[in-house]
């Protein structure tokens, strides 16, 4: 479904060169559910514009469904880490889930269908005539990734998108996750710098390594499909799973 | 709280109004240049039951309001294009910095030269004064639109007129509001000024004119008139700025979540 190939990122501006992403190669198939976890500063936000079409890489490249990206694809849907500044705080809720949908000229019946089921999926069926700053940070980013529903993408991109929550609201959002990935079937590439909720919430967790990037492992989550936060957590090979992935990461940090 | 502060507002304007009428009766200035706020009022009720008054205010209203309108449509279209266009406001930038600062009345000899006491002397004045109150606000404003709001854009597909339409125009409403708001203030200051000094017909020609018949009090209605309208067009810009902007941080105030 998603392949990333050779990709690297340099910036280059005012004298200085930062190679962000060096070599990264790793595939998602379609219906996966992967998480990148890697230290912080590491180019996981650099790496996942780059396979939204967001940013152009420097090498390599991203193709989706076998066609090379070169700007947003159509399929594809991005929900990022700042809810409050990515929806519009001069449209309700309805109007922020419908503005994607007005691109893709669908029938005003077919998009009232989606922007109410879509709604209605995140638990917000009575939200649509709000405005987001009405609503508090984790309905917020229901809204974010509601929006993202009605898209009806392929592939969602998800960039640390529960960092700025409270404890409580991101196991919520988390369950939210892997509920919408279980009943809808979108491939899901999601982006943390969380341990514990890489391993809960994937299939499969990327440890990218420190900046310059490349993939330091790959793990496959081998826990149950049904998953949730009181029994996951104590399972003894959730525990594994963690230390593994933290082992990683902090190689990752010094660079080994 | 709010009542309190009008009631005091209110009785600060009594004594200035008192004051008005007391000073030059008691002497302390010249009675023939300053008339009390009595003889000014009676001037004020003489010239609302003038048909004259009312076609000069007319007058005024008209340069003011259509130069706005087109200091404001210029203002924003000739912002958005040069924030669009990368390369644009650099070749502008050092332009628009030498023109702004020029004071619009320095272009009375012009505007004479070119249009005589025509109306459209007042816009040329009114337009140069107002456009650059527009324009200015119009480039900071494109400048604050947040890039996660743009990239949530473009990821969702939305094509360039989309993206002005949806997220650059709304994120730059409220400069260009405050700037509409300041353009409008000025806007008046240049029609009054361009009618009294070349006499294009307006309320400034019509205090011109009081003054040389040594028409005192009338001259003083007329100026309490243009403050009159100055405060009205204040007022009206900031309802406006209220209802256009209800969901921004500075008019919504806190919610409680």
């Amino acid at each position: 479904m998603l392949d990333v190939h050779g990709l690297g990122k340099v910036y280059e501006g005012s004298g200085r060169r930062t190679e962000a992403v060096r070599d990264l190669t790793f595939s998602v198939a379609a219906g996966e559910l992967v998480c990148l976890v890697g230290p912080s500063g590491c180019g996981k936000t650099t790496l996942l514009k780059c396979v939204g079409g967001l940013l152009a890489p420097t090498a390599g490249e991203v193709r989706l469904a076998g066609r090379t990206v070169d700007g947003p694809p159509p399929g594809m849907a991005f929900v990022f880490q700042e809810y409050g500044r990515s929806l519009l705080p001069w449209m309700r809720v309805g109007q922020n889930v419908e503005l994607p949908l007005k691109q893709k000229r669908l029938s005003r019946e077919r998009r009232r269908a989606l922007v109410a089921d879509a709604l209605e999926s995140v638990g917000l069926a009575d939200a649509a005539g709000a405005y987001p700053w009405q609503l508090s940070g984790g309905m917020q980013q229901r809204v974010a990734i509601a929006r993202a529903l009605a898209y009806e993408p392929e592939v969602l991109l998800m960039d640390e998108p529960f960092a700025a929550v409270d404890a409580q609201t991101r196991a919520e959002l988390e369950d939210l996750v892997r509920r919408l990935w279980r009943e809808r079937g979108i491939t899901i590439l999601f982006v943390t710098h969380d341990i514990d909720e890489a391993v809960y919430l994937g299939e499969r967790v990327l440890v990218l390594s420190a900046s310059p990037t490349v993939v330091q492992q790959q793990l496959k989550v081998d826990l149950p499909v049904e998953r949730d936060q009181l029994h996951t957590r104590v399972d003894p090979r959730f525990a594994e799973l963690r230390t593994r992935v933290y082992e990683q990461v902090q190689a990752a940090k010094l660079g080994r | 709280m709010r009542g309190s502060d009008a009631a005091l507002g209110a009785a600060g304007f009594a004594v200035f109004v008192l004051l008005g009428e007391a000073v030059p009766r008691l002497g302390l200035v010249d009675e023939d240049h300053f008339p009390p706020a009595g003889r000014i009022a009676g001037a004020l009720g003489r010239e609302l039951s003038d048909t004259a008054f009312w076609s000069a205010l007319g007058d005024t209203l008209t340069g003011w309001a259509l130069g706005l309108a087109i200091a404001v449509s210029a203002g924003v279209v000739a912002g958005v294009v040069i924030s669009v266009v990368p390369w644009l406001r650099e070749v502008t930038a050092s332009t628009i910095e030498f023109l702004r600062p020029i004071p619009s009345v320095a272009l009375i000899p012009l505007a004479v030269l070119l249009y005589g006491t025509e109306l459209r002397s007042v816009l040329l004045l009114v337009v140069y004064a107002s456009f650059w109150q527009v324009l200015i606000q119009v480039l900071y404003g494109v400048r604050d639109v947040d890039p996660v709001a743009e990239e949530t854009a473009r990821s969702y597909g939305l094509g360039a007129w989309a993206r002005v339409r949806h997220v650059l125009w709304p994120s730059a409403l409220p400069y260009v509001m405050t700037g509409v708001r300041l353009a409008a203030a000025v806007a008046l200051i240049l029609a009054v000024t361009a009618e009294l000094v070349i006499g294009a017909p307006g309320l400034g020609a019509r205090i011109a004119v009081a003054q040389t018949s040594q028409a005192v009090p009338e001259m003083y209605a007329l100026i309490v008139v243009t403050g009159v309208l100055g405060l009205l067009i204040n007022v009206g810009a900031r309802a406006v700025e209220r209802r256009a902007l209800a969901w921004h941080q500075s008019v919504r105030g806190e919610v409680a979540v």
